[in-house]
């Protein structure tokens, strides 16, 4: 999903990556200064070595449909690790990195892809905290972890259509079913995997669940 | 230290196991590129490392794992350095 820089075409893709520049650095800010505020202990292991993880696994393509491959994002996995704050800013070093050294993803198309993986990775924090409000059965925690993932790449995806869509003839009418179609499929891998991932780590070492606790606490995030 | 090269030596056999296994099918979003024919730009910027293949490395499994290591160990140390700035040691209680 990571947008490269040959697809922000005209003044119209090129205003929209710059108004996505601004906005994604902006909630970035905000998430900088509630991070700083949220973590009494430090979670200076765990976010290294998830978001390293992280970086490693989004280089493994699985194949899906028609010669189509997708692979993990891994936002919904780090915002339920360590919260939706630190997960935005893990996601921000990944990007960085894959952006700057691999040339995957864009430099000008880089806002648009802080916001479609990294906010929208740690907002998906949210859907599970809503869906889990009920209920705090494992069973459906881990169903919530599979549905929120899940929709962390199709809303991605489909914010990813708009930023590309001037680069396409037939434009978003175009890109959204594409996007939709292929994303919907990529969805259930990183709902399957981020759902392994957790439960295993709530199964072998529940204390390092930084972000579940913060969902436990019911604090005002 | 010692769990951070512990980590370390556990994502390079992550990715010694993965890397071959990895689709190399364009992802869902070239797809789309591809397909709808769309009005490709030039980009300024193809990274030192285009693609996750370090150039005047032949083998493309060690190419692409090198290049796979590499990323992890950066990601890693920055990710650390972003830990220790925003959890301050007065705050962080027992230091690990």
């Amino acid at each position: 999903m990571h947008i490269p820089d040959g697809l922000i075409a005209n003044n119209m893709g090129f205003s929209t990556a710059i108004i996505m520049w601004i906005i994604s650095v902006s909630i970035l800010a905000l998430s900088w200064r509630r991070a700083k505020s949220t973590y009494t202990r430090s979670i200076t292991a765990l976010l290294a070595i998830s978001s390293a993880f992280v970086f490693a696994a989004q280089m493994i393509n699985f194949p899906i449909i028609f010669g189509t491959s997708g692979h993990l994002v891994g936002g919904t996995f780090l915002a339920v690790l360590l919260g939706p704050y630190a997960a935005m800013l893990s996601m921000t070093i990944v990007l960085s990195m894959q952006a700057l050294f691999f040339g995957d993803g864009g430099i000008v198309a880089f806002g648009m892809n802080l916001f479609n993986m990294a906010i929208i990775g740690g907002l998906s924090f949210y859907l599970i905290k809503l869906l889990t409000r009920k209920s705090n059965s494992d069973k459906w925690f881990a169903s919530s972890v599979f549905i929120s993932s899940w929709a962390s790449v199709m809303i991605g995806a489909t914010i990813a259509s708009f930023e590309v869509a001037p680069a396409f003839s037939g434009g978003i009418a175009v890109t959204l079913p594409a996007m939709l179609f292929f994303h919907a499929i990529i969805g259930l891998g990183e709902g399957a995997i981020t759902t392994l991932l957790v439960t295993s780590v709530q199964r072998f070492n529940p204390a390092i669940m930084g972000g579940l606790t913060l969902l436990k606490e019911r604090r005002n995030l | 230290m010692k769990k951070y090269i512990a980590a370390m030596v556990l994502l390079i056999v992550f990715l010694v196991i993965f890397v071959p296994l990895a689709s190399s099918n364009p992802d869902g979003l070239e797809k789309v590129a591809q397909n709808f024919g769309a009005n490709e730009q030039e980009t300024m910027w193809t990274g030192l490392i285009t693609d996750y293949s370090i150039p005047f490395i032949h083998n493309s499994y060690v190419s692409t794992l090198l290049a796979g290591i590499f990323g992890t160990t950066m990601v890693l140390i920055f990710a650390f350095l972003l830990g220790k700035i925003l959890v301050p040691k007065k705050q962080s209680g027992k230091t690990p």
